[in-house]
């Protein structure tokens, strides 16, 4: 997605970006009692990253970004899981949460546990995931490689072709590519 | 309520397997969407009517509450099929590139002889 | 500490660390193999402390049955998650003997961690939803792993696996829902207890049929069956082995947990269906299987056909024709998966497994001839190899049942097994031909071998001593036709909010 040549909207975006992630950890919190969590708060984060990609182009929000969305995924999956299996060593149950209600002098009453570092796992996870699935499929049908160069080396084997490889940015030609064998 | 309900599965059922029937790549996908969210419905009508029910953790017995339960299926239902519909539009999308046509009649024409 | 979790944990954990640590291809290899082997040791734990009696429960979050989700581990399912991690070790070595470091796809052995993770999970879930979510992280690895490598044909045979398996899904989440609104409870246990009480309510039937629809597309019934045969030669082979032993076989497992413990005893009509499809599924498939004219394909369709034997067993429902079943499910997992990693290694020395362009394997490579001919023999019946004793027992329960002409029909499926296996003997071993050259120099081939010979010793050893296996089947079929101790075992379970229920 090349950034649109329209300076109102890009301002816009860049408000709306934060105006987005502030709601979100708004509703990441409030998840433990009350509708929201982290699934939600994934979610909404993701279409703020959307967003920004529309208003200041994908390759300015690779540069941005620096680290793949994917991964940011798997670090969420890892912080739910050990979240999960923590209390199994201490002979508690898989999953089972804990926490504490108290007093506190500038927040007023505070009720925190271990269910908001899980949600904040399944937070990253939304985030990374959505955010990978979006992007891949807006590169790919701009006629870009639907993966960044590094990420080809990564994730695809030397057997596989990448989704779509060195398309040049005017519109795709399926009959040009050769078929494999 | 109950009885509308059910007509909307109903039809949303007859129009997924309609769709998912057709040959056309983006009609299949289509269908697909449509399957996962009459049922999704279908699970939401299973909380069933509200009235004289209460909630397992809160014990007021003129709180009305509909069952909980099936939404959170759903919820987990809906995350699923996020992940499945993402995955369908990547595989056809790959199909596309592969196969050069976006009618499942044709990609599997000529099949039989290649085995 | 509670050890019902660990055959689910161990693999999702393994996963991550190979996904966020990713790169050092090496020790992320000996990491995967330590895994699985940690993985197999616990899950044969598990299996002698379930054969002393005991049972693994644990309420995910410590909530009780009626409140939250429930894990239960009996000898049943230790012994198919001890199967489960069995294979996916095998195939995971096989894997790194066939395919160099450099060539393997870095999301492979992630996503064979996170096959297993959902297989394991569907095992140990004492819970409806529960069982879709694992069937969900079971299925979506299986969809990567299937489309991961894939080549244009391989892709084009994988969209009929995805689309028939989505539509299972589809159907199960509605048939949860509606179990829910009959039952009031996911719980397995729970479910059973109402069910008992409802049990001439046409409407059990009803779901019990849709139930046995949606376990059937996953485990490949008669009607149901034919996205299989195209998908899984697709794979290579020693994902093939990991699919072909496993995936099929949670349905199986599921179907045996559903009618054996869930639902009311008294479903007669569902029982003889499950027996009549299961016929016709052994027919049609072995005929399909003699059709094919590469290994892969013929042993695909043997899978079927061997699904077939093991609902059979079902649909008699007596506690003889269920051990049989259970006997029989531990026999073909091991002797199936071992054919597909044999048609790995004779693809390998072949470079192809058409098996008009095979041959000379006899003469090169005897000790692959005397290891395909012990389990193709077995997979056939032919005593005193494993695959005899459960054809004996499944034919014994079926004359007690005075099912003639089901019995009759599996007798012919298995001559027919017997035809096709000596048809792949024929042309891939058997037969000499100068135009046929074996790759007798590839390194892999000896070390791909010894992983089959180690399966094959263990499915000899399963038949040899047909005894022990077919008491402790017994000792699960009895323990899974009890309901009333799996109701007293998931009750008991002491979490949070017991006294509410």
């Amino acid at each position: 997605m090349n950034a649109p040549n329209s300076f109102i909207f890009q301002a816009v975006v860049r408000l709306i970006f934060f105006l987005i992630n502030i709601f979100a950890v708004y509703l990441l919190q409030r998840g433990h009692n009350w509708p929201g969590g982290g699934f939600i708060a994934g979610l909404a984060t993701a279409i703020s990253l959307i967003l920004l990609s529309l208003g200041i182009g994908l390759k300015s929000l690779h540069r941005i970004m620096k680290i793949d969305p994917a991964r940011i995924a798997f670090t969420g999956l890892t912080i739910a899981v050990l979240i999960g299996v923590a209390p199994v060593l201490f002979g508690h149950a898989f999953l089972e949460h804990f926490s504490v209600h108290f007093q506190s002098p500038i927040l007023g009453e505070v009720h925190i546990g271990t269910a908001l570092l899980f949600d904040s796992g399944v937070y990253l996870v939304v985030v990374g995931i959505a955010a990978k699935i979006i992007f891949v499929l807006a590169k790919s049908t701009q006629g870009l490689g639907g993966l960044v160069r590094e990420e080809q080396r990564r994730y695809s084997s030397v057997r596989e072709r990448p989704i779509e490889e060195d398309a040049p940015d005017e519109q795709m030609e399926p009959e040009s590519r050769e078929r494999k064998q | 309520m109950q009885i509308e309900t059910a007509i909307l599965v109903g039809i949303l059922f007859g129009c997924a397997t309609y769709m998912i029937l057709q040959t056309s790549f983006v009609r299949i996908l289509f269908g697909f969407v449509i399957l996962s969210n009459a049922a999704n419905l279908l699970v939401l009508s299973m909380s069933g009517d509200p009235t004289g029910k209460s909630a397992p953790i809160v014990r007021d017995p003129n709180a009305l509450m509909v069952d909980p339960l099936p939404q959170a299926l759903i919820l987990t239902a809906i995350v699923i099929g996020f992940g499945m519909t993402a995955y369908l539009v990547l595989l056809l999308y790959r199909l596309f590139l592969d196969q050069k046509t976006t009618n499942a009649a044709e990609m599997y024409a000529e099949t039989e002889q290649e085995h | 500490m509670n050890w019902t979790i660990a055959p689910t944990i161990l693999p999702i954990l393994t996963a991550l660390i190979c996904l966020v640590w990713g790169q050092p291809r090496r020790a992320r290899r000996v990491l995967v193999a330590a895994s699985a082997t940690l993985q197999l040791a616990v899950a044969l734990f598990l299996v002698v402390k379930t054969y002393g009696g005991e049972a693994f429960v644990v309420g995910l979050g410590n909530w009780s049955s009626g409140l939250g989700i429930i894990l239960v581990i009996d000898l049943l399912s230790a012994i198919m998650i001890a199967l489960s991690t069995l294979i996916a070790l095998a195939s995971i070595i096989y894997g790194y003997f066939e395919m160099s470091r450099k060539v393997e796809h870095p999301l492979r052995l992630p996503l064979v961690q996170f096959l297993v993770a959902g297989i394991n999970l569907s095992f140990s879930t004492g819970d409806l939803f529960n069982l879709f979510v694992a069937f969900e992280i079971m299925l979506i690895a299986s969809y990567a792993l299937l489309t991961l490598e894939a080549d244009d044909w391989d892709i084009k045979h994988a969209f009929p696996y995805f689309a028939i398996n989505l539509v299972g899904s589809t159907l199960f989440i509605c048939g949860a829902g509606m179990a829910y609104a009959l039952f009031g409870s996911l719980n397995f246990a729970e479910i059973s207890v109402r069910a008992a009480e409802m049990s001439a309510d046409p409407r059990v039937l009803a779901l019990a049929l849709l139930f046995l629809v949606i376990f059937g597309i996953k485990a490949g019934l008669f009607p149901l069956y034919f996205w299989l045969p195209n998908s899984y030669p697709t794979l290579p082979a020693p994902l093939a082995a990991l699919y072909a032993g496993m995936l099929t076989k949670v349905g199986v497992y599921v179907l045996l947990r559903f009618f054996g413990t869930v639902m009311p005893h008294d479903l007669h009509f569902a029982h003889q269906l499950l027996a009549w499809l299961a016929g016709a599924t052994m027919l049609l498939a072995v005929i399909g299987a003699i059709s094919r004219n590469f290994i892969r394909g013929i042993l695909s369709f043997h899978i079927l056909s061997q699904i077939g034997f093991m609902v059979l067993a079902i649909g008699f429902f007596t506690p003889l024709s269920i051990a049989a079943s259970i006997f029989y499910i531990v026999h073909h997992i091991v002797v199936k998966a071992s054919l597909f990693l044999i048609g790995g290694v004779a693809l390998c020395l072949n470079r192809s497994d058409n098996l008009n362009r095979m041959g000379n394997l006899w003469r090169d490579f005897p000790f692959l001839g005397i290891l395909f001919l012990c389990q193709a023999l077995s997979l056939a019946g032919l005593p005193p190899l494993s695959g005899f004793w459960g054809k004996y027992l499944i034919v014994v329960a079926g004359l007690d049942q005075q099912a003639y002409v089901l019995v009759g029909i599996s007798i012919i499926a298995s001559v027919l097994t017997l035809f096709s296996m000596l048809k792949i003997w024929n042309a891939a071993f058997w037969h000499t031909s100068d135009e046929v050259t074996v790759a007798s120099g590839d390194k892999r081939a000896r070390p791909m071998t010894a992983v089959v010979a180690v399966l094959a010793s263990i499915s000899l050893f399963i038949g040899l001593g047909a005894e022990l296996f077919f008491s402790i089947s017994k000792k699960a079929a009895e323990q899974t036709l009890d309901q009333s101790r799996y109701i007293e075992l998931v009750r008991s379970y002491p979490g949070k909010g017991t006294g509410d229920r």
